[in-house]
């Protein structure tokens, strides 16, 4: 392979698609969410753009391109514009580090899926997505309005309150495989031959309710609670940059079902990969097990929309506080005794 | 068994197989344009006036609708010509806009001559259209298809 | 971090205010302290008006006070007129209309629990009240040919007889609805965020529920058994057996169980109703043009909100004097304050929505 493509075309390559891939995975998102909850509701849904209606988040998108950019005279400009980007770049960022597969050899090149890997790639990416949170904050902050105000309050209390049981387990996970680099937790799950969601189930648990408590989703949508803040931190956002918060969100999923699907479901292996029996599965290509999984996660979030009134604001920090911190404390020192003894 | 049901989330759980047993089942959803639901036979959509089996008119211009009417909806103007044993209506405007269906007028008319369709659209694009004349009145009234809304009767 | 106290404007277009009510609240962080409701933004002159109509006329308008149950309206001012103009009406007419006015309650509480779920955040659960209210209104649609603003009860009596086919149909959709109520409940009775929401939240003592002269299943939450139809039977209400439920705490949560309950005591009485339907009249004998006797006049009865009650006075001529309305939205609506003071912000939401409220009647 000439140095040209190898050097400048593929990585490029690979940045468009770090771009595009969250791009149209929101788009499944937004279509599947409008969807799925329509028909637990006993709806039909957008079924009218495209074919059962595909497009329709499309169609939103040029719609929200085309309005008109408001902003408050009293807001701060700066602030005001910057927060949308920094929460869409945080997520975005945060892909580079996310592997989709095994590296593909190419004759003597080899491809790798991902941009960048680090042996720090976890932290990486929960330090990213903690960065959305400031995007958040100016953002309610700049809109000076009271709404937007108390909706980036909460979230800044919900988030870092979160953030700790996301921590400690993901901790756990690091301490199994020995390692903080997702492509080697993969392989780890690999050659142990169990995945670690079913080694430990407890934190799994406790990451799930801490990711989407984190991505600010139903029943912890609080800081956008529609039917208390009219849309939280984004109420005074208009136009692009408001798709752009909305969009972040979705990206924000999207990156949490990926990093739920590498930590605790084997990513792209196949079920139960050290199984010769099953190992007809492995014919499925392995970004297609990993894009089911996703999938599959994605749809469980729009599933506890549609199911779940909204907690209250102490009754949230209760949960996290009381009940989710020392549960994934004691799941820690459990972990991390049995680890010591083995 | 409450702390079961505590620690196990199985009020979680059961509230998460209602919704999914709801994604499964029937739709409640009538696509608007293309599945149309028949309005009752009582249905109080748009008035229209009617005429007998000979095909004259039945309305006798007595103006019983108008007296009966609480938001004045009518604008009602009778005529005898030559000969002619009964009043005919020589204007009849009703509007639209004014009308709350409370259905007075069709219950006093003393020859049935004004009813209620079941024609639902009752939009128009601009003010005219909801303004009914008394050619209009008398438009065919019970066929849904025939007219996309109210106020487009005139290409229907 | 300390803040000092904020004043928030909610509504008039907020999503959860239940159209254009305006809360002006003082919060410290996310404690209420203070709430002060604005109203007056979907007023439209109702009484006024009622003075420039006949008799007959002022009930289409009716419709539009409590347009989530517009029947009881009807029912309210129709009961008023024929006590003023002594009208005598058949038993049959009384039973059609406890038939109607039960399944009005039937679609005002369905709806209810489907605001008032989405305001706590369950969204689904405002779409199942809907689908199970949607049926109910079908029948009015049936019945009388509208859903919403039905105008389905007449001076005198009812406009149309129930017949056999209609009789069979409203039996299909009562039995319907327990099922369809099963499954709200599920999401709701038990899940422990719903509990959170409203166990506890928004407490009014009976004491303070009667001196705030709240009526209706919210007061009945409280424990205070004053129901119209059991004590002031009016329409034969005194025919039928059914229990007035009431609740203990005076909370959401109960607030929300009696009128649960209610639907299926509701659900009982339209069953009786139809089984004892009498035979005869329809409509007692009234004039075209009704003049009523000079005097006044004023009746209660029990509307799905509260207790609604018809002040008339008549001077002879066809059209009343005055028409004054006492109505349910309004008078619970004062007890806001009481209930919100203390609590959290996202209860104000909740707490509203338990009220069961609607604009068209505070606004008049």
């Amino acid at each position: 392979m000439t140095p040209v493509v190898a050097d400048f075309l593929i990585p490029v390559g690979k940045i468009a698609a770090v771009i595009l891939y969250p791009m149209v995975m929101v788009v499944v998102m937004i279509w599947l969410e409008r969807r799925v909850v329509a028909l637990m509701q006993g709806r039909l849904g957008p079924n009218r753009v495209g074919f059962q209606g595909v497009l329709q988040p499309v169609a939103d998108a040029v719609k929200l391109f085309f309005k008109e950019n408001i902003m408050q005279r009293q807001a701060d400009k700066f602030l005001f514009n910057i927060s949308p980007v920094l929460v869409m770049f945080s997520s975005l960022l945060a892909f580079c580090f996310i592997p989709l597969g095994e590296p593909i050899r190419i004759g003597s090149y080899t491809l790798t899926l991902w941009i960048a890997e680090s042996p720090v790639g976890l932290l990486i990416i929960l330090g990213l997505s903690s960065i959305s949170v400031f995007g958040v904050i100016f953002g309610g902050w700049a809109s000076n309005s009271k709404y937007p105000l108390m909706g980036a309050l909460r979230s800044v209390v919900q988030v870092l309150s979160y953030e700790i049981p996301i921590g400690l387990t993901v901790l756990t996970v690091a301490f199994i495989a020995r390692s903080m680099d997702l492509v080697e937790i993969v392989r780890r799950q690999e050659s142990s031959g169990v995945w670690y969601g079913f080694l430990m189930p407890v934190s799994f648990v406790v990451f799930w309710i801490s990711a989407v408590a984190e991505t600010n989703r139903a029943p912890f949508d609080l800081p956008e609670a529609e039917s208390e803040l009219v849309a939280g931190y984004h109420t005074e956002y208009s136009g692009m940059k408001f798709a752009y918060f909305y969009m972040a969100e979705y990206a924000h999923m999207v990156l949490v079902s990926s990093l739920v699907v590498i930590l605790f479901f084997g990513g792209w292996l196949p079920p139960f990969p050290s199984v010769k029996a099953l190992s007809f599965l492995h014919v499925v290509p392995g970004f297609i097990w990993y894009l089911v999984k996703i999938m599959f996660f994605l749809y469980l979030y729009v599933w506890i929309r549609a199911t779940f009134p909204r907690y209250r604001f102490d009754s949230l920090i209760r949960l996290v506080w009381k009940w989710l911190i020392p549960l994934s404390l004691v799941n820690f020192l459990v972990v991390a005794l049995v680890r010591y003894l083995l | 068994m409450r702390f079961l049901r505590m620690a196990f989330l199985l009020d979680i759980l059961q509230g998460l197989m209602v919704t999914l047993r709801r994604y499964f089942s029937r739709k409640v959803t009538i696509q608007y344009p293309e599945q149309v639901k028949e309005p009752a036979p009582r249905f109080r959509g748009i008035l229209r006036l009617h005429r007998d089996d000979q095909g004259e008119p039945l309305c006798i211009a007595c103006k019983a609708c108008q007296r009966a009417c609480g938001t004045n909806c009518f604008d009602i103007e009778g005529m005898r010509e030559e000969g002619a044993k009964v009043m005919r209506p020589v204007k009849f405007d009703w509007k639209l806009e004014r009308c709350s269906f409370c259905g007075f007028c069709a219950e006093v008319c003393p020859t049935s001559a004004i009813r209620f369709s079941r024609e639902f659209r009752l939009t128009g694009l601009d003010r005219s259209g909801l303004l009914f004349h008394l050619p209009d009145m008398y438009l065919a009234g019970d066929d849904l298809q025939k007219h996309l809304c109210a106020g487009c009767r005139r290409d229907g | 971090m300390a803040f000092r106290e904020i004043d928030l404007n909610m509504g008039p277009q907020h999503p959860s205010t239940h159209g254009v009510l305006r809360l002006k609240l003082a919060v410290d962080n996310e404690v209420v302290l203070r709430v002060v409701p604005v109203i007056g933004y979907l007023h439209r002159g109702m009484e006024k008006l009622w003075e420039n109509l006949t008799y007959t006329q002022v009930v289409p308008l009716t419709d539009r006070l409590d347009y989530i149950a517009a029947l009881s309206n009807n029912l309210g001012y129709v009961l008023a007129v024929e006590k003023l103009a002594g009208i005598e009406v058949p038993r049959r007419a009384r039973h059609i209309r406890v038939v109607l006015a039960e399944l009005q309650r039937l679609a005002s509480h369905l709806a209810w629990l489907g605001f008032m779920a989405n305001d706590i955040g369950a969204m689904s659960v405002l779409l199942y009240g809907f689908e199970a209210r949607e049926d109910v209104l079908d029948i009015f649609e049936e019945y009388c040919g509208a859903r919403l603003t039905v105008h389905g009860i007449r001076i005198g009596g009812v406009p149309h007889d129930l017949d056999g086919a209609l009789v069979a149909r409203i039996r299909t959709v009562i039995d319907g609805i327990p099922k369809r109520l099963a499954e709200i409940r599920t999401l709701l009775d038990e899940n422990r965020i719903w509990k959170g929401r409203t166990v506890g939240v928004g407490v009014i003592e009976a004491g303070d529920a009667v001196d705030y002269g709240l009526t209706g299943p919210s007061l009945r939450a409280s424990g205070v058994p004053w129901d119209i139809r059991k004590d002031i039977p009016y329409s034969s209400y005194d025919e039928f057996d059914f229990e007035v439920p009431l609740g203990r705490n005076g909370d959401v949560y109960d607030r929300y169980f009696v009128r649960l309950e209610e639907i299926y005591q509701s659900i009982r009485i339209v069953r009786q109703a139809l089984d004892g339907l009498p035979a005869g009249e329809i409509s007692a004998k009234v004039p075209r043009v009704l003049k009523v006797p000079p005097g006044e006049v004023f009746h209660t009865i029990e509307t799905p909100k509260g207790v609604l009650g018809f002040f008339v006075k008549s001077n002879g001529t066809d059209k009343p004097e005055r028409v004054k309305m006492k109505s349910p939205s309004f008078i619970n609506l004062q007890s806001l304050e009481h209930m919100c003071k203390g609590n959290l912000f996202s209860d104000v939401v909740g707490i509203l929505g338990s009220l069961d409220i609607v604009l068209g009647e505070i606004d008049k």
